[in-house]
């Protein structure tokens, strides 16, 4: 396996993870996130500043720790839901819709400019970088078997997490957050506390994209505000549109789409006649190209297929009690 | 107290350039229900022609001009190729918010692509700084206010005494009932995107001006504090918006000023967008349509 099938799938994997959180949020929930990126910032900083050791001059971060690497992630999951849960406390009490959407956008601006403008917490827009090969030396692998060791682990860790949404899917829990996308109002008669179930699956969203954050940042090796590029962002959601809101099977595919075939397709974009001289010459063209082209999708999908390509299945009562109406033809 | 008088100066030119801005949003907001978040890149739209315009013509009249067609026509281009169609299509709000999104977000790559990434520098001779008053302001800063106080002139006297403003609010309280009442409310939205975007395209060659340089994402950002004084505002009300802006504005420009005791003496002046949307969540949060209206009162009193 070439080392850059490696990396396209490792990416792939963590991709993964990212985009079946955004879907507990925006798919069964139903709440436009923006603020979701910075959960994955979060989960990314926290395992580094963890894990990395104490600050050397002139760099200077918080914590400071040499923690192994599952036991900072697992601090940085709980950090990033700690955050998730103070921005869900804001903005699920009263807020829906683009009020909603406006709010996180403001929420992950502020964290944005923190971590950028606030030094002694991240290093600001130096960022933070140094964690290599994390467990390596435990199981004694040298750079080149690393690789597949870390490909191994993250595709063992979206198949666990495909594996629990697939059950929260199916839940109780998951049904629930699916009846207060459709009708708030009903759930609420039915006895169902609002508040609560949002802030659940906003936590439980949040987490999952502290612990892609986790894996990206062992896969990045750093971390810094410019990761958080509005393309990197609007592919996740990008992703899961196509993909099917509400559906981890479409947001899988979603993902191989989106993140693997349309990120990966662009890459090879110079190749073609005439465009190799504009890649020399003007580098960011083919970047803006392709974000060109993920912001176009995103828009002709909710105008031509806003339910994406495996629609969620929605349930039907089949056997309704009576006749309310005779069906008109 | 003269230091707090002069950023009181830059506050208001600063709460200009944003009631501009804000007030077009807001309009666009009033006539569909519709947040356009790609209403920043009418601004940055409106800098690029009056930078083109300008270079060829050197004559910062035509272009102003320049920035205030291309921001009208940019703005009627969103409106026929998208937000009419999602809205005849039945999307809800929080749909063609993402469809904007991901309209803004093509419109600044389709730039960066022929204008490149960099940042612009775009500097008119501002003239020399004076007093007027107990403000320190440039002839350039002289003519920003003045003419953000013309068309917000002329504005509201289009909203309030012509026939079209007639229309236009009454789209903006009931589409339906107006359409009842013969209206053609596709029309009426249209031509208020037109006016919108005139003014938002002039109000990015102002903002342009007075910063000095811009780039394909400098719209989005400047569009990120309009929606701030947009919402504390009231969104969709002209008057409460007008307010809304100028609070924003004047509290932009004096946060720098002010000692903070945790953040290395003050907050530096790039904490702004963050400051701003800490105000935006609060007053979201306390009162969520707007600081100035009365919920019985409707969109243009």
């Amino acid at each position: 396996m070439s080392a850059y099938l490696i990396s396209v799938l490792t990416e792939g994997a963590i991709f993964g993870i990212m985009a079946l959180g955004l879907n507990v949020i925006w798919g069964w929930s139903g709440d436009f996130d923006l603020a979701y990126y910075g959960y994955i910032a979060v989960g990314a900083y926290m395992t580094l500043v963890l894990t990395i050791g104490p600050a050397q001059a002139p760099a200077e971060y918080i914590l400071g720790q040499q923690l192994p690497y599952p036991v900072a992630v697992v601090i940085a999951v709980v950090t990033t839901m700690a955050v998730g849960l103070v921005v869900g406390l804001i903005a699920l009490r009263h807020l829906r819709g683009i009020y909603f959407s406006i709010v996180t956008l403001g929420a992950v601006y502020v964290m944005y400019v923190i971590a950028g403008q606030f030094v002694p917490l991240f290093d600001g827009y130096n960022g933070l970088s140094g964690l290599f090969d994390p467990m390596g030396d435990v199981f004694g692998l040298d750079y080149q078997s690393y690789q597949y060791f870390f490909l191994g682990l993250s595709l063992v860790m979206f198949v666990i997490v495909y594996a629990f949404m697939a059950r929260v899917s199916s839940s109780r829990f998951g049904m629930a957050l699916r009846t207060l996308r459709e009708d708030e109002r009903a759930a609420a008669a039915f006895g169902r506390d609002i508040y609560r179930l949002k802030l659940k699956g906003y936590v439980l969203g949040a987490a999952l994209g502290g612990f892609a954050g986790a894996l990206f940042a062992a896969y990045l090796t750093a971390f810094n505000p410019s990761a958080w590029s509005p393309v990197e962002v609007i592919v996740l959601y990008s992703a899961v549109l196509v993909g099917g809101r509400g559906n981890i099977r479409g947001v899988v595919l979603g993902v191989l789409i989106m993140g693997v075939l349309v990120q990966e397709s662009t890459r090879f974009l110079p190749d073609l006649p005439g465009l190799g001289q504009l890649n020399t010459d003007h580098p960011q063209v083919l970047l803006a190209m392709r974000g060109a082209i993920i912001g176009l999708v995103l828009v002709l999908f909710l105008r031509f297929r806003p339910r994406g390509l495996l629609p969620e299945r929605r349930f039907v009562d089949r056997q309704p009690a009576i006749d309310v109406a005779p069906r008109s033809a | 107290m003269s230091e707090a008088l002069l950023t009181l100066g830059f506050g208001i030119i600063t709460a200009s350039i944003l009631a501009l801005s804000a007030v077009a949003f807001t309009l666009e907001y009033g006539v569909t229900n519709v947040a356009n978040v790609s209403h920043g890149e009418i601004l940055t739209i409106g800098a690029y022609a009056a930078y083109l315009v300008h270079q060829r013509t050197g004559s910062a009249i035509a272009a102003a001009i320049a920035a205030a067609l291309a921001g009208g026509l940019a703005a009627v281009a969103m409106y026929w190729s998208l937000i009419g169609p999602f809205i005849r299509f039945g999307a809800s709000p929080t749909v063609i918010f993402i469809a904007t999104l991901g309209m803004s977000f093509v419109i600044q790559n389709t730039l960066v692509i022929f204008f490149g990434a960099a940042n612009v520098a775009y500097t008119i001779d501002p003239g020399a700084p004076r007093y007027v008053g107990p403000f320190l302001v440039t002839a350039l800063d002289e003519q920003i206010v003045a003419s953000a106080i013309a068309i917000t002139v002329v504005l509201f006297f289009i909203i309030s005494r012509t026939k079209f403003g007639k229309a236009l609010r009454a789209v903006s309280q009931n589409r339906e009932l107006a359409r009842v009442t013969g209206i053609n409310a596709t029309r009426v939205a249209a031509a208020t995107y037109f006016l919108a975007g005139l003014i938002a395209g002039y109000a990015g060659f102002v903002l342009a001006e007075s910063v000095g340089s811009f780039n394909p994402y400098f719209g989005f950002m400047f569009f990120l504090i309009t929606l701030t004084a947009a919402v504390a505002g009231g969104l969709g009300k002209a008057v409460g918006t007008m307010v809304g802006a100028v609070i924003v504005g004047i509290i932009l420009e004096a946060l720098p000023a002010l000692p903070v005791p945790f953040v290395g003496g003050y907050i530096s002046a790039s904490y702004n967008l963050a400051v701003a949307f800490a105000i935006l969540a609060v007053v979201i949060l306390v009162r969520p349509r707007g600081l100035f209206t009365n919920a019985r009162r409707t969109v243009f009193e």
